[in-house]
C-alpha cells in the first residue's frame, strides 16, 4: 500500500457502468442476484469478479445477501460468496457484511460473516466460512483463514492456517481511509481511443 | 514497497550531543529512521517519539479469538491465557471449534464442517484446518461452556504446573526483598520490568551456581566481578528442592524417546520445535501426545513520551474498538513529504489487454525503471502541511560522504551521484478543514492539475519542463518542488541521501506569551532519509532491454 502512488489506474468507459452513488462495476464481472447486493458507493468492482447475491436464505421476501460499504475495491477473480451452515437439520445461507475502505486483493475468495471497516485482504487469499474480520485488520497476500476464525481489530495475520503476526500502527484507520479514497480517485476513466 | 521513499528520523538513537543521523549506507540508518505513520509527537517536548523510545503501558488485556475483555486483576491467576473456552491447534496452532457428538448429516453431498454449540455430549475440540481432534487425546467435554474451567483440574494437577506455582513460591520472598531497595528508582514501564527481571535473573542464577558447579564459571551479570561478590549474593538465596525429581517425573523420556526415534517412520511425528515453543518444559516429542493450549491474551497499549511522561498513545477502552482518547501522531504534526520520479510514471495504455492489466497493476519491470549511471534524472517532492498555520520550509541533503576503507586507488574518490534542490525557502499553504477530510466530494489526496483528472493522456505532462529544480506547483497545502540527481558512471546500489527538513511557522497571536502582541515565530527541524531507487550500470540496462 503506497500513499505516495499517484499513478492513474485506467479503466474504459464501454466496460464500467457506474451508479448515481459513484460505484463503478465492471461488466464483465459476474453480479449474481444484484437485488440481493448493497454497494454503499464509490466501490469498485472490477472484470472477472463474482458476487454471489444469489445465495439467499430460504423463505419469501427480500433480503440483503452481500453487502459492501462505501470505497471498497474487489479486484479480478475475486469470488464473494455467503457463508452457509446446516444448523438444526436446516440448511442455509447467511449474510455477509463488509465494511468501509475495504481492498480484496486478485483471486481472493470470501466467504465470511462479518469484515470490518478499514480492512485490507491481500490476494490469493482464503477467507473460510464464518470468519469475522474486525476493524483495520490486515490479512498478507496468500493467507488462509479457516473457517470461524476471528481476527481483532488492528491485527495483521498472515500464514496458512493465518496467525496472528503483528499489531499495526494507530495510524492505521487514517492511511487506509487516504489510500482508499485516493485509489477511487486515481480508478480514472480513459475515453476510446480514436481511430 | 518500491523506491522512491521517504523516512523520517527520531533522534533517540543518538548520543545526547548528536543532532544528526548516521550516514544512509551504514546498517545503523534503517535503525534511525521510520515510516512518517509510525511516528508519534510529544506537544510538551516538542519532539518526534517513535516506538523504540516511548515507554509502553498495558491499558487492557483481551482475548484476540472470543474478544472477551480480561479485567487485570485475573490475568496473573489465569497464567495470560484465555480462562473461556478458546483453545489453539496443538499440531497447526489454529483456534479450536467445539463440536459436538450429533450423528453426521445425512448426505446430501456437501462437505460438512460441524459448528455449533447445541447439540449431545460429549463435546469435544475440532480443528477445521488439519483436523486434529482433542479425542486423540482423551480431551472431551460434558458441557459446551467454560472449557477451560472444565480442563483447569488436570492443569492444575500438572507436575509442572505445580513445579512452577512452587518456584514462585520460593523466588516471593527474594523479589519482595530487592524490590524494596529499587523501588525508589522512578519508574516507566519498560524500567520497572526491567529491573524486576534482573532481579530475578539474579536470585535465579545464584541459586544455579550453587547447585550445578559448572555454572558459577559462566556469569552473564558480571564477568570481571567473578570472586568479589561470591559470599553475599548467594547466601541471601535459601536452598530450593524441587518437587520431583526430574527423572522420574515423567512416564516418557530417555529410553522410551529413544525407542520411539528408532521406529520413527515419518518426521512429522516428531512435534516440531514451534509446535513445543508454547508449552511448558513438559513438552512430549511426540506429535500425537500435544495437547491444546489455551490461546495466549492481547493487550491494548498507551505510549508516554520518555521524557515528559506526557501520554501520546491512549486507546479508548473497549477492546475492538479502534478509536482513541489520545492519539498525537507526528503525521498531524510534521510536513508529510512524498517524493515521485516522472520519468518512472507509466503513459495511459491503449490497447484493451493491457488496460485490464493496468488494473491489477503493480507487477511492472522494475529493472526497466532503475535509472542508468552516469544520467541525470529530474525528481519531484510533493511537501503537505497538516497545521493549520503556513510554514516556510527549507530543504538541505546532507553531503553524501564517500567511506575511505579500501585502497589508495579509491581515496578521493567522487561521490557517486549529486543532488540539487531549491536552495531558497518557499512556502507550504496552511491546511484548511474545506481541502478535505470530510468525506464528501473531492479529497484531499488529489492534487493533480485539472487536466489530469481523466480526459488527457499523461504523456503530455511528462514532457521536459522548463524549470526542473525549483517550486513546481502549489495547489491547497500542497507545495510540489522539483529536485534532480546527477548520477556518477561508478554510481550503483540505491541512491539514497539525508536530508535536513527546517521550517518556520507564526503561531497565531492570542497563543503567544509575547506582550508586544507580535506574533511567535517558531523553528523546527528534523532529518529524512530518500531514497531514489536503484541504478543500473548501462550494460545491465541493455541486456534488460532484450
Ligand atoms: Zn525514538
Ligand atoms: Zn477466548
Ligand atoms: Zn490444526
Ligand atoms: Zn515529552
Amino acid at each position: 500500500m503506497d500513499l505516495n502512488d499517484d499513478t492513474p489506474v485506467y479503466y474504459s468507459k464501454a466496460e464500467f457502468i457506474e451508479t448515481d452513488t459513484g460505484n463503478k462495476v465492471s461488466r464483465r464481472a459476474t453480479i449474481a442476484g444484484p437485488q440481493n447486493i448493497i454497494l454503499g458507493g464509490k466501490t469498485i468492482i472490477v472484470s472477472q469478479a463474482i458476487i454471489r447475491g444469489d445465495l439467499r436464505r430460504s423463505g419469501a421476501g427480500h433480503t440483503v445477501v452481500i453487502s459492501l460499504g462505501r470505497y471498497c475495491l474487489v479486484q479480478e477473480y475475486c469470488v464473494l460468496r455467503p457463508p452457509y451452515k446446516t444448523y438444526r437439520g436446516q440448511f442455509n445461507y447467511y449474510p455477509m457484511k463488509i465494511g468501509n475502505c475495504v481492498h480484496i486483493g486478485a483471486n481472493s475468495i470470501v466467504e465470511a460473516a462479518s469484515v470490518g471497516d478499514h480492512v485490507q485482504i491481500g490476494k490469493n487469499c482464503v477467507i473460510g466460512k464464518f470468519a469475522i474480520i474486525k476493524d483495520c485488520a490486515k490479512i498478507a497476500d496468500g493467507t488462509i483463514i479457516p473457517p470461524n476464525t476471528v481476527v481483532p481489530a488492528m491485527a495483521e495475520f498472515e500464514g496458512s492456517p493465518g496467525r496472528f503476526v503483528r499489531d499495526l500502527p494507530e495510524s492505521r484507520s487514517e492511511i487506509v481511509e487516504s489510500f482508499t479514497k485516493k485509489y477511487y480517485s486515481r480508478f480514472q476513466m480513459l475515453e476510446p481511443a480514436r481511430r | 514497497m518500491s523506491a522512491p521513499t521517504v523516512k523520517y528520523h527520531c533522534p533517540c538513537g543518538n548520543a545526547d550531543n548528536v543532532r544528526t543521523p548516521p550516514p544512509p549506507h551504514l546498517p545503523s540508518s534503517a535503525y534511525s529512521f521510520h515510516d512518517l505513520h509510525e511516528l508519534f509527537f510529544c506537544e510538551e517536548c516538542d519532539a518526534v517519539r517513535c516506538n523504540r523510545c516511548v515507554s509502553v503501558e498495558v491499558s487492557g488485556y483481551y482475548c484476540p479469538n472470543c474478544l472477551f475483555e480480561v479485567p487485570s486483576a485475573s490475568v496473573r491467576a489465569e497464567k495470560n491465557r484465555c480462562a473461556r473456552s478458546c483453545f489453539m491447534c496443538p499440531n497447526c496452532l489454529n483456534t479450536l471449534q467445539l463440536v459436538s457428538s450429533d450423528p453426521p448429516d445425512p448426505g446430501d453431498g456437501r462437505l460438512s464442517i460441524p459448528v455449533g454449540t447445541v447439540g449431545e455430549s460429549p463435546f469435544f475440540l475440532y480443528c477445521n484446518h488439519c483436523r486434529w481432534d482433542s479425542t486423540d487425546v482423551n480431551i472431551t467435554f460434558e458441557k459446551a461452556t467454560g472449557l477451560a474451567a472444565q480442563l483447569q483440574k488436570f492443569e492444575d494437577a500438572a507436575p509442572d504446573t505445580l513445579e512452577f506455582d512452587r518456584l514462585k513460591e520460593y523466588f516471593e520472598p527474594v523479589l519482595r526483598a530487592s524490590g524494596a531497595t529499587s523501588s525508589a528508582v522512578p519508574s516507566s514501564a519498560a524500567n520497572s520490568h526491567h529491573l524486576h527481571s534482573t532481579s530475578i535473573t539474579a536470585a535465579a542464577s545464584a541459586a544455579l551456581a550453587r547447585d550445578i558447579p559448572g555454572v558459577s564459571k559462566y556469569n552473564p551479570l558480571g564477568r570481571s566481578t567473578r570472586g568479589k561478590d561470591k559470599s553475599s549474593k548467594k547466601d541471601d538465596v535459601p536452598e530450593y528442592k524441587t518437587r520431583l525429581d526430574v527423572s522420574t517425573a515423567y512416564a516418557a523420556g530417555g529410553e522410551q524417546d529413544v525407542e520411539f526415534m528408532r521406529h520413527l517412520e515419518e518426521d512429522r511425528d516428531v512435534a516440531t520445535l514451534e509446535q513445543r515453543w508454547g508449552a511448558s518444559w513438559a513438552s512430549p516429542v511426540q506429535a500425537s501426545e500435544l495437547r491444546p493450549l489455551r490461546v495466549p491474551l492481547h493487550s491494548k497499549r498507551s505510549k508516554r513520551c520518555p521524557q515528559c511522561t506526557h501520554i501520546l498513545i491512549k486507546p479508548e477502552q473497549k477492546a475492538q474498538t479502534v478509536r482513541y482518547k489520545i492519539k498525537l501522531l507526528a503525521v498531524n504534526y510534521l510536513p508529510n513529504i512524498s517524493l515521485s520520479l516522472p520519468h518512472r510514471q507509466t503513459a495511459p495504455p491503449t490497447d484493451r489487454r493491457s488496460l485490464t492489466k493496468s488494473t491489477t497493476g503493480e507487477d511492472d519491470d522494475e529493472a526497466n525503471k532503475a535509472m542508468q549511471a552516469g544520467l541525470t534524472y529530474p525528481f519531484h517532492i510533493a511537501i503537505k502541511n497538516p497545521m493549520y498555520d503556513p510554514i516556510q520550509i527549507r530543504l538541505s541533503p546532507q553531503r553524501m560522504h564517500v567511506p575511505q576503507v579500501t585502497s589508495d586507488k579509491e581515496k578521493g574518490r567522487r561521490p557517486p551521484f549529486a543532488i540539487s534542490l531549491p536552495t531558497t525557502s518557499f512556502q507550504v499553504a496552511a491546511f484548511a478543514d474545506e481541502w478535505g477530510y470530510d468525506d464528501e466530494e473531492d479529497d484531499e489526496l488529489d492534487y493533480l492539475d485539472d487536466d489530469d483528472i481523466g480526459h488527457r493522456p499523461k504523456k503530455e505532462r511528462e514532457k521536459p519542463k522548463a524549470k526542473t529544480v525549483g517550486v513546481l506547483e502549489k495547489k491547497g497545502n500542497v507545495t510540489v518542488i522539483g529536485g534532480e540527481v546527477v548520477l556518477g558512471k561508478e554510481a550503483r546500489g540505491n541512491v539514497k541521501f539525508n536530508m535536513l527538513v527546517k521550517y518556520q511557522y507564526k503561531l497565531p497571536e492570542d497563543q503567544g506569551d509575547s506582550p508586544s502582541k507580535k506574533p511567535v515565530v517558531k523553528d523546527f527541524e528534523f532529518y529524512t532519509v530518500v531514497d531514489l531507487g536503484p541504478v543500473v550500470a548501462k550494460e545491465e540496462r541493455r541486456i534488460d532491454d532484450f
